[in-house]
């Protein structure tokens, strides 16, 4: 089933982040969202964490590149990568057209979700895109 | 506007990437845009950071050079009988990607630079494609190897050929550009001759950076003060060398 941007968190940094409970565990999906997607205009790369790392809010987890440009990428959120999209980094293209999909890059299960209330909903997030233009 | 300058200076290749991301690091925190010029105290080639160590085999000239991987994007660039430059940039928002406006007015002020030297050149989106020399590939991750075989639209171009390439990296609330301008051709990398060998102008490192300081001051409207390096910076900057453009695990991780 296709995932609703209307329903997904945003970070400041634009990832999105769709969370679930699987098996007692919340597990936060991650992306890019369109709008960083459009504004990073020509990825050509992107580095993947490894499955197993712990992430923090806030902190990198993973680079992409364009137009000659390197820039991190933030989690939105505190856990342990259980998982991650390792077709994406060869298939970046796709990305624009299919961003809360195809375009999910990993799943975090989270250990800490006392930072998930100052995450964004997409009226917020849309709010900060027009205002940065 | 005040800004620092850090005059021209030689580096090893990892002590100059090093510097580089202590001014990044400085500037994220002060917010102060700062310029550095420099050169490199040998022959190096510089991988961009998403380049394969392997494809240095496919470059035979400067197989003997010293090496390190930028923290930047981009191609491997051969650095000698050139100018580098850095410019760290304070934004109060980063969001991920090219800042195109600072490639932009880097560049013109290159053009400017130049331009007082008698030296023509030109953005290369500027040009029709017939008129660039040596562009082999245009396909995304199948670049040539040297960044000045492959074509953005912001590198600049004299007689045809690309003298002029920048690269850069975000972190939360700056970003370094840093590039190149060569001046002479090296005899590792053969087939990309500099600005002195296109045009009759004889140009000097030293000559070019005092011009390019007054010609950035002009087009970014700010006023550069002299920033000798200081013990904390030294102190950063020697840390970054040592834990990462100094290590093999850093410089051959792809």
């Amino acid at each position: 089933m296709a995932r609703d941007p209307e329903k997904l968190l945003y970070a400041e940094s634009h990832e999105w982040c769709d969370v679930a409970e699987e098996g007692g565990e919340k597990i936060a999906t991650i992306g890019i969202s369109a709008f960083a997607i459009q504004q990073l205009n020509d990825l050509v790369y992107m580095d993947l964490p490894e499955v197993g790392k712990a992430v923090t809010a806030g902190e990198e987890f993973g680079e992409v590149e364009s137009v000659k440009a390197v820039s991190p990428l933030y989690s939105p959120v505190t856990g342990e990568v259980v998982e991650v999209h390792s077709e994406l980094p060869d298939s970046l293209d796709k990305l624009n057209e299919d961003p809360y999909d195809f375009g999910w890059v990993m799943k975090v299960k989270i250990s800490d979700d006392s930072n998930l209330s100052s995450l964004m909903d997409a009226a917020a997030y849309k709010k900060q895109c027009a205002e940065s233009g | 506007m005040q800004a620092r300058l850090i005059e021209l200076a030689a580096g090893g290749p990892a002590e100059n990437m090093a510097i580089d991301q202590a001014l990044l690091e400085s500037v994220d925190r002060d917010a102060v845009p700062t310029l550095r010029f420099y050169t490199w105290s040998e022959p190096t080639v510089s991988l961009g950071y998403f380049q394969k160590a392997s494809d240095r085999l496919a470059h035979s000239p400067s197989e003997n050079c010293a090496f390190v991987r930028r923290a930047t994007g981009g191609g491997a660039i051969v650095h000698h009988n050139e100018l580098t430059y850095s410019l760290g940039w304070p934004l109060e928002y980063v969001p991920a990607g090219a800042k195109s406006e600072l490639y932009q007015q880097t560049h013109q002020a290159i053009i400017e630079s130049l331009g007082r030297f008698g030296v023509s050149a030109t953005r290369y989106a500027d040009l029709g494609p017939q008129a660039v020399q040596s562009v082999t590939s245009n396909e995304k991750r199948c670049d040539p190897f040297l960044c000045f075989q492959r074509r953005t639209d912001e590198d600049l171009v004299v007689a045809g050929y690309k003298v002029v390439g920048s690269a850069q990296r975000t972190s939360r609330k700056a970003v370094l550009q840093h590039g190149s301008i060569l001046l002479d051709v090296s005899p590792h990398a053969p087939e990309l001759p500099g600005v002195v060998n296109l045009t009759p102008q004889s140009i000097t490192v030293q000559e070019l950076a005092e011009v390019l300081t007054m010609t950035i001051e002009h087009v970014f409207g700010m006023k550069f003060d002299v920033f000798s390096i200081d013990e904390e910076f030294n102190r950063r900057a020697k840390q970054i060398r040592l834990t990462r453009f100094g290590q093999s695990e850093w410089n051959e991780k792809r």
